[in-house]
């Protein structure tokens, strides 16, 4: 039981935008994919969430095969956070995060404990009453994120559960990305399987229990961060020269370029 | 506002509304007038409401304008909401998709091939030629649209809009050299149809009204938690579970049918399926399960207004409903602009 890619290659126009790629989603554990602009971290996604069709492979979420689910299958066992959202009607932050419940019918009670939940576990429950068009770009995020956790709160007789989150730390300050690891991290504790882009190699170093390196479509490395973060490495993909220590406090891999 | 609230409001004003446009008119009737000849109608004893004066003005010329009225504005509002939700654009509204224009291009076609003895006597079910006409030049409008944006990834918002403008632009032109060709009593029969009029209301462009109204109030409620995902964005809505390009095919069927029916039946009035779901949204937030029902019935009153005053202010003669709509409906939306919308409600 995973989401699993096998094998992907897509190209668009003529160019190829994947090789080649395998990567394997686990229940309970936290996926990064890292790579420079370019390397196909989005276009990776994409396939993987079922937006765009891989030219071949095969793309499977709990042993179904991803095109042959159902939408609401997919939907109860799968949220994904984009980078950015087009919302630009006036909800209520909890109206926003209620969308999350749309593929559920677990009753209109049941959704909004969950939605008033989910806004709490973001550091969002003072935005509950407020107009999401008069929020700053870091809080509508924080409750798009709410809205996504709402989508896979509970365990449902589907299967496991995964979140998919692209750059979710973007726009975040300095406590509200580590209050976002934060959320991840419970999140996969309770058996969520999560793969995030990020482009911050110390955050992903600090929250992953695997490291996907991308560039130019293909896959260079997966494994632990110990594995993934190597001089060497970063100096091929990044064309960047960095030294790597030890965080004094998680024990983590530090880059310092 | 809480949007029960508002709903109930709507519901308890509709029906005093409804009693005082019938009432209103070139002649008076007193609202136990309007209660007795109703009475009578239902009483199968009496000789029916053809029978009295009152009678007879009520059941063959007001009670069909003013349910045509409320059906019309209910079938503008309902789809003006689904086609702001639909383009994630609270400034699109039912023209966008070419059914206005496409109507228009119809009727005018009508307009100048039937001629006059055609126009007087040329009947179908009830409906003239030029409505007939008008029908086929919105449904077909909007089909084409449909199909120009339909590839085989799927339907493109984008490009439907820009494929709507493309034909509202051609059944523009069309229209023009119509208009051209047109002599003098066709050209002012044209502009006056494209203001739109409820002159020409009566029973059978009721029950065609009043089909249209079914099928959008019970097809088009089921497509509210859709309508509200898709403001998300078409990615989040799949991700949310909606079969999108399913949902965007009824939507615009449903449009097309409504709206198509409403022009035929009352011609192009404008400014309603633009301004009632933004007056809504403005009081009780986007969320569509309840904008839907709302947005039909202030869609309903501000046509039975509209065209209430339409039948008074100059008469014995008439102003076309159109222009009332958008004298009636712009103050009060600008009203609404300048506030704040429901501080710290939910």
């Amino acid at each position: 039981m995973s989401l699993y890619a096998h094998n992907l290659s897509l190209s668009l126009s003529d160019t190829p935008l994947l090789n080649a790629v395998d990567i394997e989603v686990l229940p309970g554990k936290i996926s990064t994919v890292l790579g420079p602009n370019g390397a196909g971290k989005t276009s990776l996604l994409r396939v993987l969430t079922g937006e765009l069709a891989p030219d071949s492979g095969t793309v499977t979420l709990n042993g179904h095969a991803l095109r042959e689910c159902s939408a609401i299958q997919r939907a109860r066992t799968l949220a994904v956070l984009p980078q950015h959202s087009l919302l630009n009607f006036p909800f209520s932050a909890t109206e926003v995060v209620l969308l999350g419940r749309t593929p559920h019918d677990t009753g209109i009670a049941h959704d909004r404990q969950i939605a008033a939940e989910a806004l709490q576990a973001v550091d969002g429950d003072y935005l509950a009453d407020r107009i999401y068009t008069q929020l700053s770009g870091g809080e509508k995020q924080r409750v798009h994120l709410a809205r996504v956790l709402a989508q896979i709160w509970e365990a449902v007789p589907e299967g496991e559960r995964y979140l998919v989150l692209d750059e979710p730390t973007s726009s975040f300050d300095l406590a509200h990305q580590h209050l976002t690891l934060e959320v991840v991290r419970n999140l996969a504790d309770k058996g969520v399987g999560v793969l995030m882009v990020i482009h911050d190699l110390n955050l992903a170093a600090r929250c992953s229990d695997r490291m996907h390196l991308m560039q130019c479509g293909n896959m260079v490395v997966s494994g632990t961060p110990g594995q993934v973060l190597q001089r060497d490495i970063i100096a091929r993909v990044f064309q960047v020269e960095a030294s790597i220590g030890v965080h004094p406090l998680s024990g983590t891999p530090l880059v310092i370029t | 506002m809480a949007p029960r609230r508002l709903l109930l409001i709507l519901g308890c004003c509709l029906v005093p509304l409804m009693v005082i446009a019938l009432m209103m008119g070139p002649v008076f009737i007193s609202p136990t007038g309007v209660l007795q000849a109703t009475l009578d109608a239902i009483d199968a004893t009496t000789a029916g409401p053809g029978s009295t004066r009152d009678g007879l003005i009520l059941f063959s010329i007001r009670f069909p304008r003013v349910l045509l009225a409320g059906l019309v504005g209910v079938c503008l509002a309902v789809c003006g909401t689904a086609m702001q939700g639909l383009f994630r654009n609270p400034l699109a509204d039912p023209s966008l998709i070419g059914v206005s224009s496409g109507a228009s291009a119809g009727a005018s076609l009508m307009i100048v091939m039937g001629g006059g003895a055609m126009l007087q006597g040329g009947q179908f079910a009830g409906l003239s030629i030029v409505a007939l006409g008008a029908f086929a030049g919105g449904f077909l409008a909007v089909l084409l649209v449909y199909r120009l944006a339909t590839s085989a990834t799927g339907t493109s918002v984008a490009t439907m809009l820009l494929a709507g403008i493309a034909i509202s632009a051609l059944a523009g032109a069309l229209n023009s050299l119509l208009s051209f060709v047109a002599d003098d009593e066709m050209l002012r029969r044209i502009s006056l149809w494209q203001m739109g009029s409820l002159d020409a209301a009566n029973w059978p462009r009721v029950w065609f009204a009043a089909v249209a109204v079914a099928v959008v109030m019970v097809l088009l409620p089921r497509e509210g938690a859709a309508l509200n995902a898709f403001l998300l964005g078409e990615s989040e809505a799949r991700h949310l579970g909606i079969a999108v390009d399913a949902v965007k095919r009824r939507l615009i069927l449903m449009t097309a049918l409504a709206i198509g029916i409403s022009v035929a039946v009352a011609g192009t009035i404008s400014f309603v399926g633009l301004i009632v779901p933004h007056i809504v949204r403005l009081l009780i937030g986007p969320d569509h399960r309840y904008l839907i029902p709302a947005s039909a019935l202030a869609g309903a009153m501000l046509l039975i207004i509209a065209d209430a005053f339409a039948r008074v202010l100059v008469a014995p003669a008439e102003l076309p409903a159109g222009i009332l709509t958008a004298l009636l409906g712009t103050p009060f939306f600008l009203s609404l602009l300048g506030q704040k919308r429901r501080i710290g409600e939910v």
